[in-house]
């Protein structure tokens, strides 16, 4: 809408009273702050037609002021404080950083947990771990537009807890994050979970001391310097790209993942290449690879002993209709129209090495896995469009106007077979992890 | 007393600036584009005011429109933004929540 008034065409947009600060804060983002709003009670999703109708008759005399009355350039929204240093008096140091942590919180900085004090001598230990200049900006963050400068990268990464080996691994997390391919200001803003999924493949990781064995996930101190990364990224995506929950971050349920959710791939005990040789890096090359996840299912299976029952077992994962991301490529790609993107959509498989050593073991490579995956991983077409738009399913495939007529059609759940990524992760048990991803994931490398 | 100094975590932000197209009087003769981007209810939103229009402006003409890249919502490109401003006076649209 802001770029018709950029091109002279007043507008007006329809939007959920819960909405009304998310959708300012965005116009205000993209350059127009007052861009008129027709104010309805509640979202237009889930209604009757008749109960649409109604809602938009009583906004209707928003509807025309919008059209017909002059615009102001709207208030700010929740700008960001000007102070670069701030001060916590108390009768004792303990105190002062109660009150910091108390202030950060009220201010919507924190994630909810207390927050390493980012003093001036602590985030000059963090840029010790990079030879950046701390005034470099490393990208523009969405959806607020947010300078990602080195030293705001360690001022987060000191208040996650982290140390200067970490900082790097966020410099390189953010460059992912910033690339437009990955679409951040969607996956930032959506009333969907989406938690970033950091994996970490190449000696930094190791260096860092980060696992990819039991319980890689957390919590505990095994998982320690994996929770300060995935926290890191969590924090500066809230202060560094303005992802702030109720302001720009309209998530309806949330998710513990969004907390955290960071670990190393098990190269050691992976019978295949590196993950991130998968994607192009060299082996001795380390990489952070970040891929949005709505949710996570285990692969639990301590029965098979042939790739093609794991397969099975799999699958079933793989078929869940109620998460978004399942056989959406009916219905189109995740576009980003400003830069021209277009995203499949991917799930990331945490492969267990017990399972890994058994799809190896018959000369299983990830190839076939994704081949096998691809084949069994069906579903009727009417049940993969029970929660899918059918005028968008002509929109994006006007050719496959045939499948109404053949609603029994087993169809893959993903574009292709390359949808699925599988990394080795875990310990000595037969249970892996299935991500419901969200778009694709994005890897960089890791530099000094 | 102790005193704790701290540096702010908070990034500054790229401005953007967009000045607000000027507002017709009434819609009388209006060409009003209609702009769903797909997402459930928002077709019948714009059916209701579309009508609704037709009643206050019956001078006025609609068309209606929606993106031509995306998925659970389909967004405008800068070639359909172009296109859109080339084709009507105004537009009323169902993006949001």
């Amino acid at each position: 809408m802001v770029e018709l008034e950029r091109r002279g065409i007043p507008t007006v947009i329809f939007t959920a009273e819960a909405f009304v600060h998310d959708a300012r804060r965005s116009a205000q983002s993209f350059g127009l702050a007052g861009l008129p709003l027709a104010v309805v009670p509640a979202p237009l999703t889930n209604r009757r037609p008749e109960d649409v109708h109604r809602m938009a008759a009583e906004a209707f005399e928003q509807v025309v002021a919008g059209l017909t009355r002059p615009v102001e350039a709207g208030a700010d929204v929740g700008r960001p404080a000007e102070e670069e240093r701030l001060t916590y008096d108390g009768p004792d140091l303990l105190e002062a950083w109660s009150r910091m942590n108390r202030d950060f919180l009220a201010r919507g900085w924190s994630d909810g947990f207390p927050l390493v004090a980012p003093t001036g001598r602590a985030v000059e230990a963090m840029l010790r771990g990079t030879a950046r200049d701390p005034g470099e900006v490393i990208a523009t963050l969405e959806p607020g537009f947010g300078l990602a400068t080195v030293e705001k990268l360690a001022i987060n990464a000191v208040m996650a807890g982290g140390g200067p080996e970490h900082l790097p691994l966020l410099v390189a997390a953010v460059r992912c994050l910033a690339e437009p391919k990955m679409y951040l200001r969607n996956k930032a803003m959506s009333t969907g979970p989406h938690a970033p999924l950091v994996l970490v493949n190449g000696p930094r990781g190791r260096a860092a001391n980060l696992n990819a064995g039991m319980c890689a996930l957390g919590p505990g101190a095994p998982s320690a310097s994996n929770t300060l990364l995935g926290r890191a990224v969590r924090l500066t995506m809230m202060n560094v790209g303005h992802t702030y929950v109720g302001v720009s971050d309209m998530d309806t349920i949330g998710s513990p993942l969004k907390y955290s959710l960071a670990c190393a791939e098990n190269e050691a005990q992976s019978p295949w290449e590196p993950y991130h040789v998968t994607r192009g890096h060299a082996r001795e090359a380390s990489t952070v690879t970040v891929h949005f996840v709505y949710g996570i299912c285990e692969l639990h299976d301590f029965r098979s002993t042939r790739p093609e029952d794991l397969i099975q077992v799999f699958a079933t994962a793989a078929t869940n209709v109620a998460q978004v991301g399942t056989a959406l490529w009916l219905i189109g790609r995740r576009a980003d129209p400003r830069y021209k993107t277009e995203e499949r959509e991917h799930n990331t498989l945490f492969v267990c090495p017990e399972h890994a050593q058994i799809f190896a073991g018959e000369g299983w490579d990830r190839a076939r896995i994704q081949q096998a995956l691809y084949k069994a991983a069906r579903l009727p077409f009417r049940t993969l469009m029970l929660n899918k738009e059918p005028k968008a399913l002509q929109a994006a495939h006007p050719e496959l106007g045939w499948l109404a007529d053949h609603p029994d059609l087993p169809l893959p759940v993903v574009e292709a077979p390359d949808c699925f990524e599988i990394a080795v992760v875990g310990g000595a048990a037969g249970r892996g992890a299935y991500f419901y991803g969200a778009g694709e994931p994005v890897t960089m490398p890791v530099e000094d | 007393m102790a005193s704790l100094e701290v540096l702010s975590p908070v990034a500054n932000v790229v401005e953007q600036s967009v000045k607000p197209a000027p507002r017709p009087r009434d819609l009388g003769h209006a060409t009003i584009g209609l702009y769903w981007n797909m997402k459930a209810g928002g077709d019948a939103a714009l059916d209701r005011t579309e009508q609704l229009l037709r009643e206050r402006f019956p001078g006025a003409r609609f068309k209606r429109y929606t993106g031509s890249v995306g998925w659970l919502m389909r967004h405008c490109t800068a070639e359909d933004a172009d296109r859109i401003a080339a084709e009507v006076n105004a537009v009323v649209g169902t993006t949001n929540d």
